[in-house]
């Protein structure tokens, strides 16, 4: 017979943190090792994207007792200072995954998380294509990229469960609530279309504010926005019901 | 006189782009000689700069601010996946 363990993770997105709130986001984050294993953040640490907003993040995150997994969202990105901000959060203990990936002991088990800020372009047949003008093409094509590398990192990882840790949506499910013409700037389906080509058990975003909370992708991967505003609570907790292998000497019968 | 759409546009980018607010989510609607702020901002004194900047942005609208902060509560019940 086989035995199921969870594997718990904790998610939100767009905590937008700034100096005027300083502190307070840590306190909801009190006890959070009696509820999960690990806790990831889907982008949007900041409001500006400043480096003294980023050393705020890092003192927020700092020394949690599980380990703290992120990406950056396009707010980390704006005053051109995030990779300032990721080296902050590295160095306050915070992975930082930036299209790669990070496998994390849980317990017995092995977890995989791959992941980025991801980027727009739209949803299947309502979406821009590589064609025309040089800054359209860039555009899509800087989607095309990080859904490239997820798909390449998903299938490199060597893990018993994989989750996809993303800023931007790879589903128009979980926009639902965003005005219809924002769309192609909230997400894009060549990640979902890459996540689902690797396989995995779970992908987390935020960016959509206004979105809501479930949605799943063509393939059935399980999509969540955490995005603070969506879920209106610290974080949620997810989780991934596991199966224990089966010892070497059980045969079934 | 300006079409109210243009304002409207003006504001919501003024929101966006202020470096005291950077806020894209905002709804902004104009009737008349008044304009409405809606949307979710996490804490009041975001919601006050916002305001002070949409009046810098249409000094001739009277600045209804509506937004809500929005409170993270304690994390609820979790979800199985399975």
């Amino acid at each position: 017979m086989s035995t199921l363990t969870d594997l718990r993770i904790a998610a939100v997105g767009d905590i937008h943190l700034g100096e005027d709130v300083r502190g307070q986001y840590r306190k909801k984050l009190a006890g959070i090792e009696e509820r999960a294993d690990v806790f990831m953040v889907a982008g949007d640490l900041t409001r500006h994207g400043t480096l003294e907003e980023g050393k705020l993040v890092a003192d927020e995150l700092r020394g949690l007792p599980i380990p703290v997994v992120a990406v950056l969202g396009n707010h980390d990105y704006h005053s051109d200072m995030e990779r300032e901000i990721a080296d902050e959060l590295r160095e306050a203990g915070v992975i930082v995954l930036d299209d790669d990936g990070v496998v994390i002991q849980c317990g017995e088990r092995k977890l995989g998380v791959v992941g980025g800020k991801g980027f727009g372009g739209g949803f299947a047949g309502k979406c821009a294509s590589e064609f025309g003008e040089r800054e359209i093409k860039n555009f899509v094509s800087h989607t095309r990229s990080i859904a490239e590398s997820w798909k390449v990192a998903l299938k490199e990882i060597v893990a018993d469960e994989r989750v996809v840790l993303s800023h931007y949506s790879p589903i128009k499910e979980t926009l639902e609530g965003e005005p219809h013409e924002i769309y192609p700037f909230l997400g894009s389906y060549l990640l979902a279309e890459a996540v689902d080509t690797a396989g995995a058990d779970l992908i987390l975003h935020g960016h959509a504010h206004k979105g809501s909370e479930k949605g799943m992708t063509p393939g059935g991967i399980r999509v969540r926005n955490v995005a603070l505003p969506v879920l209106g609570r610290a974080y949620a907790v997810y989780c991934l019901t596991c199966a224990e292998a089966p010892p070497a000497d059980w045969h079934q019968h | 006189m300006e079409a109210p759409q243009y304002v409207a546009a003006r504001v919501q980018q003024a929101l966006a782009e202020d470096g005291r607010t950077h806020e894209l989510g905002i709804r902004v609607d104009i009737r008349g000689d008044q304009l409405f702020l809606r949307g979710q901002v996490s804490g009041p004194e975001q919601r006050e700069r916002l305001g002070q900047v949409a009046h810098e942005a249409a000094p001739e609208l009277h600045v209804h601010n509506e937004i809500n902060v929005v409170e993270a509560t304690e994390p609820g019940e979790d979800e199985h996946l399975d």
